[in-house]
């Protein structure tokens, strides 16, 4: 599926626009998948250029998430442009200006999710610059940004399931982003929703926050699940339920623990390259 | 109507007591306690009933080859929803409004309602907490309910919605009854099984705690 989505991306963007390609992507094409396995093919390519490897065949899942992913890649640049000053922000600016021929084909064939996008993040640096204290509106706006992603989905069952999931898993993703970053925006004075709503000074978890903290983040993974179970999602069946059911619990629980910063993201990109690579 | 061991995901070979195993699954999966205020719930409701339905027939057509009498008189089903918050009534005409809009998925019409409700009395905070639970806003969702609880703690709905925030994940379907919660793994209880899990996949430490 990772082989895949690259070479979908390429077929529709250029090459460059294949670099965007991440784990996150791929499960976003995972998601909006069918529940059967697309033909695989095999070919050459930069990073494999010996032998070939295998890849599934372009599907429409495929192209919505590569079309959705040009359009968050984009705007997440671009965010990075509006958030450094004029020399720092040089990087954002330069892979942005790569990016746009790519980025004005997606958005013209997608309008509907570019604008949803554009209208979140918005949203999103203005609750942060209000400085926000509820942790439920701040992450709202990144929850709605990915829910919107199934908003191109046709079957009106699979799309309510879809965004139900997505939401949370958005608001799940803001919120242990936020909780990972605790230290960090203690010490440099940035915004932090969660900071915020606990009252947590240095970014140091009571046990009673720290509690209140994980049951939230359960309520959504439930919400996750339930929705999950609603759909057959097929072949992709296992992975998802494993994401699901296992790894948002360990993520969150290192995060909580502070040993995600520790060699777990490394660990954790080994591992899920090896079961990407594997489906 | 679709074939009902396809339903249950079972063979048609599968014995009475496999068939039931796989019925038990599939109903404690989609029971209406695990989609209690669910905004899907009524999608689970659909599911819940496709696999009664299966269950009846194949129990039906496994009795009637053996005469009848033998084993399986009722297919035991789980009952229908009861839907939540139903039966208490309300103070006001307007909050029974709101309760009527967020009972029939209209929650922008709830939130319209309560916003323009001036008097902020306990049933307003509980019903504020429904909304945002629907929303997915379970922190505020949580903080409302508290506030219903302190305003009047003699009330049992109030409380019940409070009592879910609190501790309702734990009773959350996970697939073989695993614990099911963020701080929930890690203890004793989940180390065991990762040490299952990581021996039987060769340095699958990523879901090890």
């Amino acid at each position: 599926m990772y082989c895949g989505l690259c070479h979908t991306l390429g077929q529709r963007y250029g090459q460059a626009a294949r670099f965007i390609l991440n784990y996150d992507f791929t499960y976003l094409a995972i998601l909006l998948s069918e529940p059967e396995e697309s033909g695989a093919s095999a070919a050459r390519c930069f990073a494999s250029p010996l032998r070939p490897r295998e890849y599934l065949e372009s599907t429409a899942a495929m192209s919505l998430a590569a079309d959705e992913s040009v359009i968050l890649a984009y705007w997440q640049l671009r965010d990075g442009v509006a958030d450094h000053d004029w020399l720092h922000g040089l990087k954002y600016r330069a892979v942005s200006a790569v990016l746009e021929p790519a980025y004005r084909k997606a958005a013209a064939i997608r309008p509907g999710f570019d604008e949803a996008v554009r209208t979140q993040l918005t949203r999103l640096s203005a609750l942060e610059k209000a400085q926000c204290a509820s942790m439920d509106e701040a992450s709202d706006a990144f929850a709605v940004l990915l829910g919107s992603v199934a908003g191109e989905v046709d079957d009106p069952v699979r799309r309510r399931v879809l965004e139900q999931l997505l939401y949370h898993l958005g608001r799940w993703v803001y919120l242990v982003d936020a909780a990972d970053d605790l230290k960090k925006d203690a010490a440099n004075g940035n915004y932090n929703p969660v900071a915020l709503r606990f009252g947590l000074s240095n970014g140091i978890w009571t046990p009673q926050s720290r509690g209140e903290f994980a049951l939230s983040l359960d309520h959504s993974i439930r919400m996750m699940a339930t929705a999950f179970e609603l759909w057959d999602f097929g072949v992709w069946t296992p992975i998802l339920e494993t994401t699901i059911y296992q790894g948002l619990f360990h993520v969150g629980k290192a995060v909580l623990d502070g040993t995600f910063r520790t060699g777990y993201r490394e660990e954790e990109r080994k591992k899920r390259k090896k079961v990407e690579e594997s489906t | 109507m679709n074939d009902p061991y396809q339903i249950l995901g079972v063979p048609e070979t599968a014995t009475d007591e496999e068939v039931k195993r796989a019925y038990r699954e599939l109903a404690r999966k989609y029971h209406p306690d695990n989609y209690h205020d669910n905004p899907l719930a009524d999608l689970a409701q659909e599911k819940m009933k496709d696999i009664n339905a299966a269950y009846e027939q194949i129990t039906k057509m496994r009795s009637g080859g053996r005469s009848g009498g033998n084993g399986y008189s009722s297919a035991g089903g789980y009952s229908g929803y009861q839907q939540y918050g139903g039966q208490s009534a309300s103070g006001s005409s307007v909050l029974q409004q709101v309760r009527i809009a967020i009972q029939t998925g209209n929650i922008s019409r709830a939130e319209a309602l309560l916003a323009n409700y001036s008097d902020h009395n306990a049933e307003w905070n509980f019903l504020r907490g429904a909304v945002c639970y629907r929303r997915g806003w379970m922190d505020e969702a949580k903080r409302y309910y508290q506030t219903a609880c302190q305003m009047d703690p003699g009330n049992a709905e109030y409380r019940q919605a409070l009592e879910f925030m609190e501790r309702g994940t734990q009773t959350a379907y996970r697939p073989g009854g695993q614990p099911f919660g963020t701080e929930a793994c890690g203890g004793n209880l989940c180390l065991p099984l990762c040490c299952l899990w990581t021996l039987c996949n060769g340095g699958g430490y990523w879901f090890c705690c």
